[in-house]
Order: C-alpha cells, then structure tokens, then sequence
C-alpha cells in the first residue's frame, strides 16, 4: 500500500525495530502476570509492529508473510479460545469462567487460575491484534498507490 | 505523584491542545495529537497505573495516530474553513461545560486517599487474596481475567464486533 517510501533510512530503522516491538509484544502478553500489561497492550504491540512494517516494506513480501487474512483469522480464534475457556467449567459443574472447576489435571486450584489467567490474556491479545490489523488493512486499501 | 512533574504536563497538554486546533496543516494535527496522548500516558503513569499508561501510549499515541494518518491521506490535507457562528455556539458550550467538571471535581477524593470508594469494599479482598487465590502478584492482571472475567470476556466480545463490523463496512466501499 503506503510502501513506496523514498527514504530508505526510514525503512531500515523500521525492519530493524520491528522484530524487537514484535517480541516486546509477546512478552507484554506473557508477563501479565507479575507486570504491568496484559492482553490488550500486548495484542496493540503486536499490532503496531505489523502495521510499522505494512507502512514501509515491500507489500508484496509483507503480504506473503502476514496476509490480510490471518488478521481475521486471528481473531476468530482469540474469540473462540476465550469462550471455549469460559464454557468448559461448566461441563465440570462450576460456574462460567471458574478455571479452578476444571478436574483431572492433578493441579492446585490456584495453578488452574494462573493457567486460566494466561490463556484468557493470549485469546484477549490474539483478537485485539487480529481486529487492529484488519481495521487497518481495510482502511489502508482505500488509500491511493 | 510530583506536583512539578503534574505542572509540566498540565502546561504541555494544554499548549498540545491549542496547537492541534491552531495549527493549519492536517498533519501536524495529528502529529500533535499523538504526542498528546504520549504526555497523558505519562500522566497516568505518574498516578501509579501503568497498565493504562501501556494502552494509551500503544493505541492513543501510535496507533490512532497511524489512523488518522491514513484518513488525511484518503481525504487530502486541507484544513476546513472556520465556521464563525459555530464558534459562537460552540464557545459558550464548552466553557459551560468546563466549569461543571471544575465544580464536579471538587468532590472527587485525593489521590491515593486509603478512605476514597475505590479503595475500600471489595477492591480491599482482591489485593489480599490475589496471590494466594491464582498466583499472580499483579493484582490488575488477576483482576481483570480471574475475578472480573465476565467483564473482560463482554469486552473482547465488544472488540471483536466492533473490529468485525468496521472491517465489513470498509470493505463494501471498494468498488
């Protein structure tokens, strides 16, 4: 789209940071637990990683590695995760979204929490990211070469 | 929280503000207007929440700025002409409504007051028991995905209409 970019010291200071805002992402995500962030910031990260290199790579090997589809894609899956996570205590007998409800792992009430925690965060991350990205590739696709 | 660092900023978002109306060029615009969320971030982050501060330099800051980037440059960057006598509605309004947030603001409780409603009740139980409850130390994370998950999942379910919704109207404007 927007790639033409004349100044070739943009595009190798942003193909340089772009890979460290992507695994500054995944340890937003990640690391919720003991600091500050979670799924949201973590999902926006990776957003705004993937949208750095849409504004200055070349599209046509962008598109091949993140195509607009796997935004959607994304996001469905962050959504269905989230409500099969919700869903599944129930089958156990406890109440929508009590992780610790979940029998036959062998693990404490508050691991199943922990675990129930980090799970809801990627799924959280997962259609934050997937819904910016493909907000942002429809509206760039308006935009004139 | 600093009360020098808290006069800066006042001052810097104030002239942000200004600037961004002032200013001619759409670009510059939303220049300004990032750089605005950047300093609220900051804000936020000196009352002691940097979990916001997160989002809203990510997605205040960067992204909405990417955004609005994008609909100057499918609109073209010309400014509107000034409406005189939407400023003389619009002018009143505004300072009517500042000053019913002055007046509202004088009840709000002191930041970091252990007696203000926030700070008791409930929240009180979530910072105790996070720890011992799910092993997260980060009592906002377990909040947000532990105690009050309903909320969270209503959110996301919000997030992904909306994102679903935005993308599908886009798309139907492509001849």
């Amino acid at each position: 789209m927007i790639g033409r970019h004349p100044s070739e010291n943009v595009r190798v200071v942003a193909s340089l940071g772009m890979p460290f805002i992507l695994v500054f992402g995944v340890y937003v995500i990640a690391h919720g637990h003991y600091g500050p962030g979670g799924g949201f910031a973590g999902g926006v990260i990776l957003a705004v990683g993937i949208v750095l290199a849409r504004l200055t790579t070349a599209p046509e090997l962008l598109e091949r590695a993140v195509p607009p589809i796997a935004a959607v894609i994304s996001m469905i899956v962050g959504m269905g995760v989230f409500l099969a996570v919700a869903i599944i205590p129930l089958v156990f007998g406890g109440e929508l979204l009590d992780y610790a409800a979940i029998e036959g792992t062998g693990l404490t009430d508050s691991r199943l929490r922990y675990l129930g925690i980090m799970v809801v965060e990627f799924a959280v991350g997962a259609v934050v990211f997937g819904g910016i990205l493909s907000i942002f590739d429809r509206l760039a696709s308006q935009v004139k070469q | 929280m600093i009360w020098q660092l808290d006069l800066l900023l006042l001052v810097l978002l104030t002239a942000c503000a200004v600037i961004a109306v002032v200013v001619r060029s759409m670009i510059a615009t939303v220049a300004v207007l990032a750089a605005f969320s950047l300093l609220v971030a900051l804000l936020f982050a000196g009352m002691g929440a940097p979990d916001v501060a997160f989002v809203e330099a990510v997605l205040g800051s960067a992204f909405v700025g990417v955004l609005l980037l994008i609909a100057v440059l499918a609109t073209g960057d010309r400014p509107a002409g000034r409406d005189r006598r939407a400023a003389w509605i619009a002018g009143p309004l505004v300072a009517v409504f500042a000053v019913l947030l002055l007046v509202a603001s004088v009840d709000l409780p002191d930041r970091g007051d252990p007696n203000a409603p926030a700070a008791v009740g409930v929240a009180t139980q979530y910072v105790e028991r996070s720890l011992a409850d799910s092993e997260t130390p980060n009592v906002v994370t377990a909040i947000l995905a532990d105690y009050r998950s309903m909320d969270t999942l209503g959110e996301t379910l919000v997030v992904f209409t909306a994102a679903l919704a935005a993308a599908l109207i886009l798309r139907r404007r492509t001849p």
